[in-house]
C-alpha cells in the first residue's frame, strides 16, 4: 500500500514565503531534494512560520456551518452511489458506472475551495464533483436513468454529466481527456484577465498519459490559473500504482514542469480544502499553476459489476480502519463538538430520504423524445 | 479586385476577423516567425499573446483550443502538417464534436483548425504528403471545408472563423502559391455552398481542393470533345448535395476526383450521395478517382504513381464515354 507522505510540498513558494526562506539563510532550488537535505528542526520552524505568513494572506477558516455542509454533502455523494451500485446491481441502469467510494473528500474539499466563477473540469468518476459543486442528485440520478430530466436530458449517463451553470463542462470518459481541454480554459483567463481558476480532475493513471505532461508543460510555461487535482485512488483500472508508474509520489512529476507540487491526504477533507484553497488562491493571484496529488482509496472496483478480485486479502478492510473519509470526519466532528449523534443520525437520515425522492423523481421522469436525437449536433440544430 | 496568392488571401481573412473580434487568436507551432508562412507579420500587429508561438504538442495545442472556445474565446489553430493533427485526434474526436451534442446546445467550441495538407512540389513522403479530411468526414460534430483557390479560401476562412462550431480547415500546399483574384471589400462565403467552376452538359466533375485545378484543366483540354461540369463543393461538412445533384441530373455522367485514398473515401461518399437521387438520369456508371491505397512515397516517380493526376484524370474520363 502507497506509503503517503502527507504535507509533502516544493516549489510552493511564493514571494514574500520565498522572503521567510531566504532570510533564514536556505537556498531556494527549483527542486525538493534541498528540502531533504535540512535538517528536520529547521524544515519544522520554518513550516510554521510559512504556514502563519499563508494564513495572514488566506483565509482558510472553516466555519460551523461549512463544516456540517461539508459533512452533508460527503455523506450525499455516499449515499446516491449507494443507491446507484443497487440499482445497476438489480439489472435497471444501462451502461458503466464508476463510483467515488472513499474519495468523497477530495470533491467535498476542492469544491469548497472555488468561487462561484471558477470552472472545474471533471471525468467519469464524477458523481461527487457535480454533487459537491451543487447540482441536484435527482438530476444526475435521471441522468444515469438516461431520461429528460437528466443532466444532459439523457445524452450522457452517468459518465459525461454537465453543469454549465455551475462552471462544470462536460466531464471526459477518456482517461486524462480533460487535461488539456481545462488548460485551455485556463489560457482563455490569463488572456482575459477574468480572475477565474480552472481545475482539472483526473485520477493517477491519467498521469501517464500524454496529455498531462504536455499539458503541465504548456500551463507552466505560460504561468495559467489552473491547479489540477489528482485523485490518486492507487488503482489505474484493475492495475496496482506500483505496477503502473515507477514515481514514488504523483507530485514529483510537477518538477519536471518547474510547477508547484503537493501531495496530501485525500481522505481528510480539510486538508483537502486548505491545500486547494492555497493553489487555487495562488493561481487567481498570478501565482501559476500547481499538482495536487490527494491520496485515497478506491474502496470499490473500477466500475459497478467489477469485484477487484485482483487486490490483496485484506488491504480494503485494512484501509477502511482508519481512512474511510466520511467516518473519519464524523468522527472528527464529535469530538469537536460540531455535531452530536442525533444530529448526524438527523442528517443521515434527510439525505436517504432526498436520495429516494431522487429515485423516484428519475424512475416517474420522461425518456427523450425520439426525434430529438440530432438536436445539438451542430449549434444551429 | 486585386491578384493574390491563396496564402495571402488566408492571411488577409486572419488579419480582418483578429481586427473585428478580440476573442479571436492564433496559436500553434512557430505560428510568429516560421512554416509555410501564412500568419506572416500577424504577430507585429496583433502581440505574441494573440498570436502565440507552442510547444510541440499537439494533443495540448488542440486540446486547449477547445477549452479556450469553451471559455468564449475564438481559436485558430495551425497544425503545421495535416499529418500531425492524429496526436490530437482523442481533443477533436471525443471532446470538441461532442461538446455541444453532450450539454444539449449549451457548450460551444467555435474554433477552426488549420490545416495543410496533400503532396507538396518536392516530395515529403509518408508522413508530411497525407490527405486525411475524409476520416474527419466519419465524425459527427464537425465541419469540414477545403477552398481550392484564393477567393474561395479567405471567403470561407472568414465563415470559418465566425462558426460556432469546431470547422477544420484544409488546405493544400500546392495551392499555396495559386493566385487568384480577390475582392477589395469584404466579403464572405457561408459553409454549404458548393461552387460550379465550370459549367458544361456531358459530364460532372466533382473536384476538392488541389484537384480542381487539375480538373478545370483537363475540361479545357476536351472541350473541343467533351463538355466538363467541374464542381467543388468547398465545404464537405456540410455538403451542398443539390448543386451536385442536380449536376448530376442534367449531366447523367459523374466522376469524383479527390486525393484521398479512395478506400472509404469522400469520393464513394458523394457518389453515394448523387445516386440515391439522380441514379434514373445516369448514362453510365458513376466514376471516382483517389490516391491509392498506399502510404505516399518519397521518389516522384512512385510518387505519382500514387496520386491524381491529369493523365488519370483524362484516361478515366475517355473510358466513361468509350463503354
Amino acid at each position: 500500500m502507497q506509503k503517503i507522505i502527507f504535507g509533502r510540498s516544493f516549489n510552493f513558494w511564493e514571494e514574500k514565503e520565498k522572503e521567510i526562506f531566504e532570510k533564514s539563510g536556505v537556498h531556494i532550488d527549483k527542486y525538493p531534494s534541498f528540502v531533504a537535505k535540512m535538517s528536520s528542526g529547521l524544515l519544522k520552524s520554518l513550516k510554521k512560520k510559512l504556514i502563519k505568513a499563508r494564513r495572514k494572506r488566506i483565509n482558510m477558516t472553516v466555519n460551523k456551518e461549512q463544516k456540517i455542509r461539508m459533512y452533508r454533502t460527503m455523506t450525499r455523494i455516499r449515499e446516491l452511489e449507494n443507491k446507484l451500485e443497487q440499482i445497476y446491481r438489480d439489472g435497471k441502469l444501462n451502461g458503466h458506472l464508476h463510483t467515488s467510494h472513499g474519495e468523497e473528500a477530495i470533491a467535498v474539499g476542492v469544491m469548497e475551495a472555488l468561487s462561484e466563477k471558477d470552472i472545474i473540469f471533471s471525468n467519469h468518476r464524477g458523481h461527487g464533483h457535480y454533487l459537491a459543486r451543487g447540482t441536484s442528485p435527482k438530476n444526475i440520478m435521471a441522468e444515469c436513468y438516461g431520461k429528460v430530466t437528466g443532466t444532459n436530458q439523457g445524452r450522457s449517463g452517468s459518465m459525461y454529466l454537465v453543469d454549465s451553470e455551475r462552471g462544470m463542462p462536460v466531464a471526459s470518459g477518456i482517461v486524462g481527456g480533460n487535461i488539456c481541454v481545462a488548460t485551455g480554459s485556463a489560457l482563455a483567463s490569463l488572456i482575459k484577465q477574468d480572475n477565474i481558476v480552472t481545475l482539472s480532475i483526473f485520477g493517477d493513471g491519467a498521469t501517464n498519459i500524454g496529455f498531462f505532461h504536455e499539458a503541465l508543460n504548456m500551463a507552466a510555461l505560460w504561468n495559467l490559473p489552473i491547479v489540477y487535482i489528482c485523485e490518486n485512488n492507487q488503482y489505474g483500472e484493475a492495475t496496482k500504482r506500483e505496477q503502473h508508474q515507477k514515481v514514488k509520489n504523483i507530485s514529483d512529476r510537477a518538477i519536471a514542469y518547474a510547477m508547484s507540487g503537493l501531495t496530501i491526504d485525500g481522505t481528510d477533507v480539510i486538508k483537502v480544502y486548505e491545500s486547494v484553497k492555497q493553489a487555487v488562491e495562488k493561481a487567481r493571484r498570478g501565482g501559476g499553476p500547481t499538482l495536487v496529488e490527494c491520496v485515497a482509496y478506491r474502496l470499490r472496483g473500477h466500475s459497478a459489476g467489477d469485484l477487484a478480485v485482483y487486490r490483496p486479502k485484506g488491504e480494503e478492510e485494512e484501509w477502511m480502519k482508519i481512512h474511510d473519509p466520511i467516518k473519519k470526519y464524523k468522527k472528527q466532528l464529535l469530538e469537536q463538538g460540531v455535531l452530536n449523534s442525533q444530529e448526524v443520525e438527523k442528517i443521515e437520515k434527510k439525505i436517504q430520504k432526498e436520495i429516494k425522492e431522487a429515485v423516484r423523481f428519475a424512475v416517474e421522469s420522461e425518456a427523450p423524445l425520439a426525434e430529438t436525437v440530432g438536436k445539438y449536433v451542430y449549434q444551429e440544430d | 479586385m486585386t491578384k493574390m496568392m491563396y496564402i495571402e488571401a488566408l492571411r488577409a481573412a486572419l488579419r480582418e476577423e483578429m481586427r473585428k473580434d478580440k476573442n479571436v487568436f492564433i496559436m500553434g507551432e512557430d505560428v510568429t516567425r516560421y512554416g509555410f508562412g501564412i500568419n506572416r507579420g500577424l504577430v507585429d500587429e496583433f502581440g505574441s499573446d494573440r498570436v502565440r508561438n507552442t510547444p510541440i504538442s499537439e494533443a495540448a495545442i488542440i486540446g486547449s483550443a477547445v477549452g479556450a472556445a469553451l471559455r468564449g474565446m475564438r481559436p485558430i489553430v495551425e497544425i503545421m502538417f495535416v499529418d500531425f493533427i492524429m496526436i490530437g485526434m482523442d481533443q477533436i474526436v471525443n471532446q470538441a464534436a461532442k461538446m455541444s451534442y453532450l450539454s444539449n446546445g449549451e457548450l460551444s467550441v467555435p474554433m477552426v483548425i488549420r490545416a495543410p495538407e496533400g503532396t507538396e512540389w518536392f516530395g515529403a513522403g509518408a508522413q508530411h504528403s497525407q490527405t486525411l479530411h475524409s476520416i474527419f468526414m466519419n465524425i459527427p460534430g464537425l465541419k469540414l471545408v477545403i477552398p481550392s483557390d484564393p477567393y474561395d479560401a479567405k471567403g470561407l476562412l472568414k465563415s470559418a472563423i465566425r462558426d460556432d462550431n469546431p470547422v477544420i480547415f484544409f488546405e493544400h500546399k500546392q495551392l499555396y502559391t495559386q493566385k487568384g483574384e480577390v475582392p477589395e471589400e469584404e466579403y464572405i462565403i457561408p459553409l454549404g455552398k458548393a461552387a460550379v467552376k465550370r459549367e458544361g452538359k456531358d459530364l460532372t466533375l466533382v473536384a476538392t481542393s488541389w484537384m480542381v485545378k487539375h480538373s478545370l484543366e483537363v475540361a479545357e483540354d476536351l472541350k473541343s470533345k467533351i463538355s466538363i461540369e467541374v464542381i467543388d463543393p468547398r465545404t464537405l461538412v456540410p455538403l451542398d448535395k443539390d448543386t451536385i445533384i442536380n449536376s448530376v441530373k442534367k449531366t447523367g455522367r459523374l466522376l469524383v476526383v479527390d486525393e484521398s485514398p479512395v478506400n472509404g473515401g469522400v469520393q464513394g461518399e458523394i457518389i453515394s450521395v448523387a445516386m440515391k437521387e439522380a441514379f434514373w438520369n445516369m448514362e453510365s456508371p458513376p466514376k471516382r478517382i483517389g490516391s491509392l491505397n498506399t502510404p505516399i512515397p518519397f521518389s516522384s516517380s512512385l510518387e505519382k504513381e500514387v496520386i491524381p493526376t491529369k493523365e488519370k484524370i483524362k484516361r478515366e474520363i475517355m473510358s466513361m464515354f468509350s463503354e
